[in-house]
């Protein structure tokens, strides 16, 4: 009987195909603003995220995220350093700036400066080339979206000049550096290198980065970082946590979740109108089969089963179109960050088909509990 | 003796409350005994699918009793009494009411398929049935190709594909015109009537009443009489 009723289903083409394309849709609208959302969300901690060898980080106290960092005043490396519970720690400097390509394109830039010794705030891999060929003073990094944005639709060889104020600098090799949320060039170079572009400002450190000594308090070490120095510090899931508060509270990611609710809310009523609309017409059909002598819970199997149908195709149809964009958009270097994650894809057509299941459940339970008697009448 | 297919005895039902209730069946008393046509005739109205409708255990009597077989259908559970008419029940409609998405074969097994019977066999002995009404090569036509008395042919062997106890149809005729409505006739009195199975026909088209054993004649909620056409012609 199941199969008789996926037969009636597909058989009503329009119907059929109204109601798959609306959950394709619905899904592909939710999973793709989830999945840019997503992205977006990465990107907040992205350089925060990047810097995985070192898990303590210490910033001016009204700092909010890696990208509105105040730097910090000289001197407050050794006092962190002094601080019992820390392992090490060393400087980190970021410059917004403008860079200029050998073609003339202007761009603006975040230049991080990483201890010379350690090296420590580099992204742990590297496309082109390696840490090494940063540590000459005048040479730098850049990541995949910054090339293609200093260079657009040049093909990728070092070593390459830019010039930032009237410094020229050579780039030597591509970092992996996570996608940033400014979408601005990202060049990694010594401190030594950063401290001559950094015209603007004489401290010459952003952050002060480092680890803690093995088995100690993190919480208690961080507060006494701060009774000391008066900065804040935190271990890196804090900055991370802390740098989404802050984006949160600035509306952009709300904007995202009314698009995501207005997909799944069309997407089910349209579904939901139409499947309606579809079990009326087939009502006759079902009370002859209940008539016949099909049973209630037979009925509303077989009309659960062309809910299901319906849904599982749309959803297969919408995570697919979106697995494809999103891989699409993937491959463009300043879109790097975008991803459909599992949890997204499953959790978008769970939301669906929940709400579509329990508007089928009961216009099932509706058909099985009508009077047979109808088909006389009819 | 075997108890009469069906059996009614005193059965009222109304509809409705208030200034709204009508009283359709008002004390029937009914035997359909097996091997027979049986018609119920009557004017417009006067309760015939009513009472088909709760002799078949679709709509429940306000009171009196039916038995099916000796069975008392009222203290039947209702698992029971759909079970009983997957199994001994065929039914034919006026408006044949076959599945249009279904082929002409996939139709006629259907209630073979709600007992849960193989798809496989249930189609084979589809096509057997269909073979001896006529139909042997539509099998796997859309019911929408055929004509108005050919779509009857399949509801007929839908209603008979299972070997049912009791047919039982409602204005089978109403829809076609008089010849292909005695053609169709002919083959329900051909292939339904069996020594253990009764036929119950509601029509009030005189022009078929040769085809019955007896004919109840209903008005207004009661059976008025009964004819036995072929014995008083003997
Ligand atoms: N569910 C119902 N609710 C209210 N009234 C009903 C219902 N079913 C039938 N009736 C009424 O009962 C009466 C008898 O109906 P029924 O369909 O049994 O007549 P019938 O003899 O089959 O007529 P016809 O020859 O036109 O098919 C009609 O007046 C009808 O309006
Ligand atoms: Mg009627």
């Amino acid at each position: 009987m199941i199969r008789i009723a996926l037969t009636m289903l597909r058989t009503d083409r329009a119907k059929c195909t109204a109601m798959i394309l609306a959950v394709t849709f619905s899904v592909f609208l939710m999973q793709n603003q989830c999945a840019i959302l997503a992205s977006l969300y990465r990107m907040m901690t992205a350089q925060i995220d990047d810097v995985t060898d070192a898990p303590l980080w210490v910033m001016e106290p009204d700092t909010r995220c890696f990208e509105q960092a105040k730097p910090v005043k000289d001197g407050t490396l050794e006092r962190v350093r002094s601080r019992s519970g820390v392992a090490w720690a060393v400087p980190l400097l970021k410059i917004d700036t403008m860079a200029r390509s050998d073609s003339g394109l202007l761009c603006t830039v975040t230049v991080m400066g990483v201890d010379e010794a350690s090296m420590v705030g580099l992204p742990s891999r590297f496309r082109f080339g390696q840490p090494e060929a940063i540590r000459p003073a005048g040479t730098c990094a850049v990541d995949p979206g910054g090339y293609a944005q200093l260079f657009p639709g040049e093909p990728v060889h070092f070593p390459r000049r830019i010039r930032i104020l009237d410094e020229s600098l050579v780039l030597t090799g591509m970092t992996e550096a996570s996608a940033p949320f400014t979408g601005f060039p990202i060049l990694h170079c010594s401190r030594v290198t950063a401290l001559r572009l950094n015209k603007a400002e004489n401290r010459t450190a952003t952050f002060i980065i480092g680890d803690f000594t093995p088995g100690a308090n993190r919480a208690a070490v961080c507060e006494s970082i701060t009774a000391a120095t008066g900065l804040a510090a935190m271990d890196r899931a804090g900055f991370g946590e802390m740098a989404l508060r802050f984006y949160n509270s600035q509306g952009v990611p709300r904007l995202f979740w009314i698009t995501i609710a207005i997909g799944l809310l069309t997407g089910t009523a349209i579904t939901a109108q139409t499947f309606s609309m579809f079990v009326r017409e087939h009502t006759t059909q079902l009370a002859v089969c209940r008539v016949i002598g099909v049973t209630k819970a037979r009925i509303i199997a077989m009309v659960l089963c062309q809910g299901l149908f319906v849904l599982s195709i749309g959803c297969a149809f919408g995570t697919g179109l979106t697995a494809i964009t999103t891989h699409a958009a993937a491959s463009e270097p300043f879109l790097r960050g975008i991803v459909l994650p599992p949890q997204v894809a499953a959790g978008t057509c769970a939301a669906l088909a929940a709400i579509t299941i329990t508007a089928v459940t009961i216009m099932a339970r509706r058909v099985a509990l009508m009077d047979p008697a109808i088909v006389f009448r009819s | 003796m075997n108890p009469p297919a069906v059996h009614c005895q005193q059965i009222h039902r109304h509809f409705g409350d208030g200034d709204t209730r009508v009283h359709v069946l008002r004390g029937i008393d009914f035997t359909a005994a097996s091997g027979q046509i049986t018609f119920l005739a009557g004017p417009s109205g006067c309760g015939k699918t009513t009472l088909i409708s709760v002799i078949a255990g679709l709509l429940q009597p306000s009171s009196g009793a039916v038995s099916l077989f000796g069975r008392d259908l009222a203290s039947m559970p209702p698992d029971d009494a759909v079970r009983l008419r997957r199994k001994d029940i065929g039914f034919v409609f006026q408006q044949y009411h076959l599945i249009p998405a279904l082929s002409v074969a996939e139709n006629v097994a259907v209630p073979l398929l709600a007992a849960s019977m193989k798809r496989r066999d249930a189609l084979e002995q589809a096509s057997a049935i269909l073979d001896k009404l006529g139909l042997g090569d539509r099998l796997h036509q859309p019911p929408a190709r055929l004509s108005g008395g050919q779509q009857q042919r399949v509801a007929l062997a839908r209603a008979l594909v299972h070997q049912p106890r009791l047919v039982i149809c409602d204005e089978p005729t109403a829809a076609l015109d008089h010849e292909t409505g005695h053609r169709v006739m002919e083959l329900l009195a051909a292939s339904a009537v069996h020594p253990d199975r009764a036929v119950l026909v509601v029509s009030h088209d005189n022009r078929i009443f040769h085809f019955a054993d007896a004919i109840a004649h209903m008005d207004d909620g009661i059976i008025t009489h009964i004819d036995h056409p072929n014995s008083t012609a003997a």
